[in-house]
Formats: structure tokens, sequence, C-alpha cells
């Protein structure tokens, strides 16, 4: 049987690794044109011109 | 992203319009009680020495009016509009909906009845008893279902960043409620709490500061990640720093909750997790409004000339001012000088205040022509007249009680050479009385602001200048 602080310590750098891993994910290459896509969300709810969308998809990162 | 999708969706406008409204209604009730209490501070007569009318019974219901009547309303509102707008698709269980407003409605009537009289179980911001706890419950799982329920039925691939912050924060306020609500009834009006003792403080700060980072902030940063970037016309900075902003936050705020209990008799080694935690917690709600503010850049200019997003974007300042605050006063001797002084109250209404109802004002000023499907508000010029008072309003409570409240904390904290006491309470209340003028004048500045919007709010919902066609014909 492993001590209550054992287990817990334990847990903690599993969920720091996972933390970590799952930032570097969000921050990865391959996920950047679906979060672009995502981000523009907002504004498919209602319809614009076509310049106004593409002007808008090259502004950030 | 096809343009033409979301064309054929008629959304659910009738129950956003309610909560819109609602959220103007309350917001000036609540903010009135509010400046009643200011006044009784500085004018003690002012209660009449009528028991409703006493401070011990109003301050629950300012409380309950601002977070559970106005700032909730704001919330159900935004959250039913954002849900299907970035869902592209109509509300789940539109029937569920209404419910949930008028049952939301039957509580804060029932607040404002019971509160008065007394009735309460003495848990801050927990005060109702347990019949209307019963009925939160009910609304608040109905909510779910019609939140989750659009979700499920949604037409996009993706679910838009606001909608998690808006299911973390509709989940967790249902165990806090839930849990921190557990009593044993006497009777229809009275209870006691199933916990004791010092596990009664920790599940009622747990319950507390958890309704502060769930209620007031998970479901205000949903409302900001989907109305900054409308507004501004720009999407969001980062969607990745979105993403982790929201499991960041989520995972930290609820350990956060033993800084309330500071040299108490919680065990020492909670409180220091408290406090470490509480720290922690500034990296994500700093990331969170950084995330927001930088939304503009580029497009700093449309501040100039755009009220709405001058409401949005000061809300944000004032929210990453009071998370810097926040983690400040976790720390234990911090703390040592600021609790139980007004400088804790400063804190909150600039998070209350600053925070949360500027940005629920802006999306609420964003979002009133759209469901009235009006070109605009009737009038930007009192968008920008309101703006001012309420800028001016909060920088003259924030500023009052900041200096009140260190006051206080050096007054009574002073010794003598012998060891003695060298202010007395009445003399640190003394000292403390302009102050408490100046946050009542500030109060005043508020709700004047509240009242040119809801002149300007019927005067939107009454005009004639309708959009030509809610649905676009380019399908």
């Amino acid at each position: 049987m492993m001590e209550f602080a054992t287990v817990h310590s334990i847990l903690t750098v599993i969920l720091f690794v996972g933390f970590v891993a799952f930032v570097i994910w969000a921050y990865s290459k391959k996920r950047k044109k679906d979060f672009d896509e995502a981000a523009n969300l907002v504004f498919d709810d209602e319809p614009e011109s076509k310049e106004q969308k593409t002007k808008r998809e090259s502004d950030h990162e | 992203m096809s343009q033409t999708k979301s064309l054929n969706v008629e959304y659910n406008y009738s129950v956003v319009r309610l909560f819109a409204i609602t959220t103007v209604l309350w917001g000036i009730v609540g903010m009135v009680v509010g400046v009643l209490l200011a006044a009784q501070l500085y004018w003690p007569a002012l209660n009449f020495d009528i028991p409703w009318l006493t401070y011990s019974r109003l301050r629950p219901l300012h409380t309950n009016a601002v977070i559970f009547a106005f700032g909730t309303s704001a919330l159900f509102a935004t959250c039913y509009y954002v849900v299907q707008r970035t869902c592209q698709t109509r509300l789940f269980a539109e029937k569920l909906a209404m419910f949930t407003f008028w049952g939301w409605q039957l509580v804060i009537v029932a607040a404002a009845i019971t509160l008065p009289m007394g009735m309460s179980q003495s848990k801050e911001y927990a005060e109702l008893e347990w019949p209307i706890d019963i009925l939160i419950t009910l609304v608040w799982v109905s909510f779910a279902i019609v939140f989750f329920g659009t979700l499920v039925k949604r037409k996009t691939s993706h679910i838009y960043v606001a909608n998690w912050f808006y299911g973390g924060f509709i989940i967790t306020v249902a165990a806090l409620h839930i849990v921190n609500s557990m009593v044993v009834p006497l009777n229809l009006f009275k209870s006691y709490s199933i916990y004791a003792g010092a596990v009664d403080a920790m599940v009622q700060w747990w319950y507390g500061h958890n309704a502060v980072g769930f209620l007031l902030t998970a479901g205000f940063l949903g409302m900001m990640y989907y109305f900054v970037p409308k507004q501004a016309g720009r999407p969001v900075y980062s969607y990745r720093l979105s993403i982790v902003h929201f499991w960041a936050l989520i995972a930290l705020y609820i350990w956060a909750g033993p800084h309330h209990l500071h040299y108490t008799a919680l065990p020492d080694w909670t409180q220091s997790l408290g406090m470490v935690m509480s720290i922690v917690l500034f990296v994500p709600s700093w990331g969170g409004m950084i995330n927001g503010i930088m939304t503009l850049s580029g497009a700093w200019h449309k501040l100039k000339t755009d009220p709405i997003l001058r409401f949005l974007i000061v809300s944000l300042s004032f929210y990453g001012m009071s998370t810097f605050e926040g983690p400040m006063m976790a720390i234990k001797s911090v703390n040592a000088l600021s609790h139980y002084t007004d400088w804790t109250i400063g804190h909150v209404h600039s998070g209350a205040l600053g925070w949360v109802a500027m940005i629920s004002i802006g999306a609420m000023y964003h979002l009133i022509p759209v469901v009235y499907n009006k070109v605009g508000m009737y009038s930007t010029k009192l968008i920008n007249t309101h703006f001012w008072l309420h800028t001016i309003g909060v920088v003259l409570y924030i500023v009052a009680m900041w200096i009140s409240g260190i006051m206080q904390g050096m007054m009574w904290r002073a010794v003598n050479t012998d060891g003695t006491l060298t202010y007395s309470f009445v003399q640190s209340l003394e000292a403390s009385m302009p102050f408490y003028l100046m946050r009542f004048i500030g109060g005043v500045f508020v709700v004047v602001g509240m009242l040119i919007m809801a002149y300007n709010v019927y005067k939107t919902v009454r005009s004639k200048d309708e959009v030509a066609h809610a649905v676009p014909v380019t399908a």
C-alpha cells in the first residue's frame, strides 16, 4: 500500500505532464487550420460579403 | 465554412428577449438597493426603524438581486443567444427554456419576499431557504437540458469556445448549489446545514468562491468570447490560448475557496493550499484577459467610435485589475490587513460593477437590437453617456473602498507601546465616513447610468427602424 502523500505526488506529476502535453497539442502546427476556422464560427451565424471574410481570416497569427 | 448554412435557421429569440429585459430591470432594482445600503451606512436613520429595511436584511437582498437576478439573467439571455448562433441551430426544448425564465423569475420574487422578512440560511450568497433552493435546482437542471440539448443538435462540427465556458459554468453551479444547500428542514421556513463547524465553513467557501469563479467568471468569459470578437468584427486573438485558458481556469478555480478562511479554525495546510492555488490562478485569468483585449490589436481605433466595444474592453481591464488584486489579497499576510475591511468590498465591486456589469451591459447593447430585429440601439450617444457615468461611478466606489479599507486595516492593527489598541472600532468607523459618502455618490452614478440604459432600451424596442429582412436572401 502506497502512502497517501506518494499517491498524490504521482497524481500531481501526471496532471502536470498531461497539461504540458495538452498545451503542445493546442499549439501544434497541425491544429492551426482547424482553430482558425473555429475562431471564425462567430461570424458564420449570419451572412456577410466574401471580401470581409477573407480579410478577417488573415488577421491574426 | 459555408456561408449559406445558417440562413435556413430561425433562432428562438423570445426567451432571449425576456431575459434581456429582466437583466435591465433587475439590474436597476439590485443597484438601487445597493445605493440605499450605501446611504444607510452614511445616514443610519435611513432604515426608519423598520425591520424589513434594516441593513442586515437588505444586504442579502442586494447581493442576491445583483448576482442572481441581474447577472444570471444576463447569463441566461446571452447563453441562449450564443449557443443558438454558434451552433447554427434553434434551441432544444423551447418550452423548457420558457420554464427556466418563469421559474427563475419566481425564485427572484420569492427571494425579494423572504429575505426582507429575515428568512435566511445564513450562508453568504446562499441565503435562500430550502424550498426556494429546490426550485433553483429544478430551473438549473432544465437550463442544462436546454443548453446541452442544443449543443447535441448543433449543425457545426466544432463546439465554439464560448459554449465550453457556458457549459462549465452550468455544470459547476449545479454541483455547488446542491452540495452547499444540503440542509435538515425544521419547517417550511427554517432549516439547518447538514455540515458542522469548520467543515461547514469550508463547504460554504468552496461554494462561495466558485460562485465567483464559475458563475461570475466562467459564465461571463463565455459572454466575452462571443461578444468581443463579434462587436470588434475580428476573430479572437488566439483560439489556442482560449482552449488552454478554459482548462487551466476551471482546473484551478475550484481550489481557491480556503482563502476566505485565513487565520480561522480551518487547518493551516488547507489555508496555505488555498493561498497557493489562488496565486497560480492569476496566470489563466490574465491569459484570458489578454486574449480578449488583444482581439482588438490592429483595430484599436474602433474604441473611439464604438461605446459598446468600450464597455466590453474596459470590463476586461477591470477583470485584469481584480484578478491581480484577488491573488494578492489571498496571500495570508496581505489578508491579515485586508480581511474584514472595506478593501474586500472594493475588490468585490471592481469585479462585480467593473467586470460583470460592464460586460453584461455591453452584451445587452449588442444583442437587444438583434433580437428585436432593429437596425441598432436607439441612441449611441446615450450608450456613451452610460459608459462614462458607469466608469466614473465604479472608480469613485473602488477608490473610496481602497482608502477606507487600508486605513481600517492599519488602525485596527495599531498598538501602543504597552500593547493596548491605539484606536477603538468607533474611531476607525468615524475615519471611514467621508469614504462612505464617496461610495454612495459612485453608486448614484451607476444607477443613473442604468436608468439611461432602460430609457434607451425602451426606445429601441419601440422604434420603427426594423431590419428589412431578418432572414437574408442570398441562399
